[in-house]
C-alpha cells in the first residue's frame, strides 16, 4: 500500500467539470487534513462513518517519514515512539507551511521544527528538507501532502471496496485562494478530483443543519430558525463562523479565521521553558535537531496534562548539558498564552459584528477542535458569548470531517430517502478581494462575508494627466495595506485615451463563480458612453506562482506609481 | 443611494461580458417579467430611460415572490425556498449563479430594515406619479432604471397597500 508513489495529473484536469452521471455516482469521501492530525469519512447509505487505518485508528497523524527509497506517512506508518517523529526524517505541519513564501512570519516561527525549514527572506518559496541518511534531501509541502494523500485514498480504497477520486476536503478560513490552489496541486498530484474546499466551520455548520433538521423529524425542533456561534482551534489555525439553520438550509452568515492554533501555544511555552532556545537550536546539527525534538515532546505532553490537572512537573534533558526542570501550573501556562487568548476572543468579537448578530440571537454555541479542550479556551468562548452552556451533539474531532463527508454525499447528487441529504449550504467569502489603489491601499471589490457566488465592481481613474496604462494589481484579505494582504495576481491596461488626470473611468470587476473560481474584469470606458475604449481584459485568478513575493515589490521597482489607480466616486 | 451595495450586483455592465456564461442564465424564476398587457405609463417610463437589457424588472418583493406587507420571517423563508431551488450546488438549478444573485440581492435589501424602508420609500414615490410623465423625467435616470419595472400585478397590490 505505501509503495504506490503519486501521480502527477495536469490540474486541468484535476480541477475540470465532473463528467456527467454513470448509473451510480461516485460518493465523494470527505477528508479534514490537520496541521496534527487527519481524517477520512463517507456517506454510508443512512449515516456518516469514518473510516480506520490498519492499527483501527480513525484519527491519524499528519506527517510523512523520508527514509531510504520510500517515503511513509502517518496513515500506514507505526511510530515506534514520538521520538522517531522528530529524529529529522519526518516532515509535519505542512498545513502551515503550504502556499507561503519565506518572508512569512509563519514560516520562520516553523524553524522550530525538527527538519529543515531554511529562508533567504526575500519572498520565494522557503527551502524545506528532510534528514535522509544523514543528508538533507529537499521536498515541498505539496509533495508531503500528496504524499499522505495517496496513503488515504489507498486506505479508503481498500474499505470501500472501489476507486476513490472525488473528495471534499476541509480548510482554514484564513486560506488565501493562492493557498487554495497548492491544495488542490497535492490532491492532483495524488490523483484526487477536488469537489469542494470547505472552510472548516462551515463544515461543522453542515453537520449542525443536518441534526437540526432530524430534531425536527423527530419532533424535538420547533423549526424556527437557529444561530449557531462555531468556535474551531486545532493545532495550526482558529475559525469562526457564525451561521443561520432552518429547514436544512445552513447560511453561513460570517467567517473569521486566523493562523493561530496549538502550535503557537506550543512555541510560546517552549520559548517560556528554554528563553535562548532559537540561538540554542540555530547550527541545525544532529544534536539540536535532536534536542528540538526532545524540547516539543516534552512540552506537548505538559500542556495536555494541563488540560486536566492543575499542574504539571517537565523534566528534560536536551544534552549539551541543557535540562529543562521545571513546575507550571495553569496560570503561569494562560499568561505565558495571553495574546493567543486575546486573539481568540478578538475573532469571534469581529465575526459576531460581521455577523450584524448580538451574542443574545446564538442558540447554540458549538466547540470543536483539539484546542478545544484547553480550559482557557472554553472559558473565553463561554464568556464572550454569555452562556455556560456548550453544544453537545458532536464529537469535536469528527465534527468537520463528518460535514465534509455530507457534503461529499450533497455534491455527488446522493439522495436519502429520509431527507438527511436534503441539504444546502451558502457560503460566503472569508476575505476581501479587491485591488491596490491610493497608493498603498487595498481597496476591496467583494468585501468579506459577501454570499458566494458573487459578481461586484467598482470604478478607478488614473493618477497622472494622459496616463495611458493601468497596472491591476488583486490582493486578497482583511488589512488595510495592500502589502499585509495576498497577492492574487495583475495585469496591465493600456490604451488608455489622453484625458486629464480623474477623468477616464477604469471598471474593474469581480465575479466568483458557483464553483468559487475568482475572475478580474477591467477595462476603461468612455466617459459618457457606454463603450469600452479598448476590449475588456478578463483574468481568472489567482494567476501568481510559487515565490511570487518579490512580485509585488518588483513592479513598483520598475513602474513607480506611472501606472498607479485611485478609486472614483461612483456617481449616484 | 442607500441601496447601492445591493444594487451593484444589478448594474453591472452585463453587455460587455455577454459570454455563454452569462446568456446561459435566461432568466426563469418566478419572478420574470410577465408581458402580456403592459400599461401605457409603463411602457412609456421604459422609453424615458433608455432601453435597460435588463432583468431587473421586476420588484424585490416579486423577485422573492412575497407581498409587501410579508413579515421579516417570510422574507427569509421565501429566500431559503428559492435557494432550495436555484442556489447553483443544487443540481437540479443547472444555472450558473445569476438568478440565485438576484434572490440574494432582494434578500439582503428587504431583510435589513433600514434598506428596505428606503427601498419601500423609493419604490412607493415612483409608483404613485407613474402615470404622471413629469415626475418620471425628474427622476435621475439610474435610479428610474432599477425601479421601473413595475408589473401590472405590483401596481395593484401597492394600491391596495
Amino acid at each position: 500500500m505505501a509503495e504506490q508513489a503519486y501521480t502527477v495529473v495536469s490540474d486541468s484536469e484535476a480541477t475540470g467539470e465532473e463528467k456527467s452521471s454513470s448509473a451510480f455516482p461516485e460518493i465523494a469521501i470527505g477528508i479534514d487534513i490537520g496541521t496534527s492530525q487527519c481524517s477520512v469519512a463517507v456517506w454510508k447509505g443512512s449515516q456518516v462513518e469514518l473510516l480506520r487505518n490498519t492499527r483501527n485508528q480513525k484519527l491519524m497523524r499528519s506527517y510523512v517519514t523520508f527514509k531510504d527509497e520510500t517515503p511513509s506517512g502517518g496513515v500506514t506508518n507505526q511510530l515506534a515512539h514520538d521520538y522517531e517523529m522528530l529524529s529529522g526524517a519526518a516532515i509535519f505541519n505542512m498545513k502551515r507551511l503550504i502556499g507561503r513564501v519565506d518572508t512569512d512570519p509563519v514560516v520562520h516561527s516553523s524553524k522550530t521544527l525538527p527538519f529543515l525549514v531554511q529562508t533567504l527572506d526575500i519572498g520565494v518559496r522557503p527551502f524545506i528538507a528532510a534528514l535522509v541518511n544523514n543528508m538533507w534531501r529537499s521536498t515541498t509541502p505539496e509533495e508531503v501532502l500528496a504524499i499522505y494523500l495517496v496513503e488515504l485514498r489507498a486506505m479508503a480504497e481498500v474499505q470501500l471496496k472501489r476507486p476513490v477520486r472525488n473528495v471534499v476536503l476541509t480548510v482554514p478560513v484564513a486560506f488565501s485562494r493562492f493557498q487554495l490552489t497548492r491544495i488542490e496541486r497535492a490532491c492532483a498530484m495524488a490523483g484526487l478530483h477536488v469537489l469542494r474546499l470547505m472552510p472548516e466551520p462551515t463544515a461543522v455548520a453542515l453537520l449542525y443543519a443536518q441534526q437540526q433538521q432530524q430534531s425536527i423529524q423527530e419532533n424535538m425542533g420547533s423549526g424556527s430558525e437557529k444561530i449557531a456561534l462555531i468556535f474551531n482551534m486545532g493545532a495550526g489555525y482558529c475559525d469562526v463562523a457564525i451561521t443561520a439553520t432552518a429547514g436544512g438550509v445552513s447560511q453561513i452568515k460570517a467567517l473569521a479565521g486566523s493562523t493561530l492554533g496549538g502550535e503557537d501555544i506550543l512555541q510560546n511555552m517552549m520559548h517560556h521553558l528554554v528563553p535562548d532556545m532559537d540561538s540554542l537550536f540555530s547550527s541545525r546539527g544532529l544534536n539540536e535537531i535532536k534536542a528540538m525534538g526532545l524540547l516539543r515532546v516534552a512540552t506537548q505532553d505538559a500542556i495536555h496534562k494541563l488540560s486536566f490537572q492543575a499542574s504539571v512537573q517537565i523534566n528534560v534533558d536536551l544534552g549539551n548539558g541543557t535540562k529543562v526542570c521545571k513546575e507550571v501550573d495553569r496560570e503561569e501556562f494562560e499568561k505565558v498564552n495571553s495574546k493567543v487568548f486575546e486573539k481568540c476572543e478578538e475573532l469571534i468579537t469581529q465575526c459576531l459584528q460581521d455577523a450584524k448578530a448580538k451574542v443574545e440571537d446564538v442558540n447554540d454555541v458549538i466547540l470543536v477542535g483539539g484546542c478545544s479542550i484547553i480550559p482557557k479556551i472554553r472559558s473565553v468562548v463561554l464568556g464572550i458569548c454569555k452562556t455556560d452552556m456548550i453544544y453537545s451533539g458532536m464529537n469535536p474531532l469528527e465534527a468537520a470531517v463528518s460535514g465534509a463527508a455530507l457534503e461529499g454525499a450533497v455534491a455527488s447528487g446522493i439522495s436519502d430517502p429520509f431527507g438527511n441529504l436534503d441539504l444546502l449550504t451558502i457560503q460566503a467569502t472569508p476575505l476581501s478581494i479587491g485591488v491596490q489603489a491610493d497608493g498603498n491601499s487595498f481597496v476591496p471589490i467583494i468585501h468579506r462575508n459577501t454570499t458566494m457566488p458573487a459578481r461586484k465592481e467598482s470604478i478607478f481613474t488614473t493618477l497622472h494627466d494622459n496616463q495611458s496604462q493601468a497596472l491591476i494589481i488583486v490582493y486578497e484579505g482583511n488589512e488595510e495595506t495592500v502589502g499585509k494582504n495576498h497577492l492574487l495576481g495583475y495585469f496591465k491596461i493600456t490604451g488608455i485615451p489622453p484625458a486629464p488626470k480623474g477623468v477616464p473611468e477604469i471598471n474593474v470587476s469581480m465575479d466568483i463563480d458557483a464553483s468559487n473560481v475568482l475572475r478580474v474584469f477591467a477595462g476603461v470606458m468612455i466617459p459618457g458612453t457606454q463603450h469600452p475604449a479598448t476590449p475588456f481584459m478578463e483574468a481568472r485568478m489567482p494567476t501568481v506562482d510559487d515565490g511570487h513575493g518579490w512580485c509585488a515589490e518588483a513592479l513598483y521597482r520598475t513602474y513607480g506609481t506611472t501606472t498607479d489607480l485611485v478609486t472614483l466616486q461612483k456617481k449616484i | 443611494m442607500a441601496i447601492a451595495p445591493s444594487s451593484s450586483s444589478l448594474s453591472f455592465s452585463a453587455q460587455f461580458f455577454s459570454g455563454p456564461k452569462l446568456s446561459a442564465a435566461t432568466p426563469v424564476s418566478v419572478s420574470f417579467r410577465p408581458s402580456p398587457r403592459i400599461s401605457a405609463a409603463y411602457a412609456t417610463a421604459e422609453r424615458a430611460t433608455g432601453s435597460r437589457i435588463g432583468n431587473s424588472q421586476a420588484s424585490l418583493y416579486e423577485v422573492l415572490g412575497i407581498q409587501m406587507g410579508a413579515t421579516c420571517q417570510d422574507v427569509k423563508s421565501a429566500y431559503r425556498r428559492l435557494a432550495r431551488v436555484l442556489h447553483p450546488d443544487v443540481a437540479a438549478s443547472g444555472g450558473q449563479g445569476d438568478e440565485f444573485m438576484k434572490i440574494h440581492a432582494a434578500y439582503s435589501t428587504l431583510s435589513d430594515p433600514e434598506k428596505r424602508a428606503d427601498y419601500d420609500r423609493n419604490l412607493f414615490r415612483l409608483q404613485r406619479p407613474a402615470s404622471s410623465s413629469f415626475a418620471m423625467s425628474a427622476a435621475p435616470a439610474s435610479e428610474a432604471s432599477r425601479f421601473s419595472g413595475y408589473t401590472r400585478r405590483t401596481w395593484e397590490t401597492d394600491q391596495c397597500w
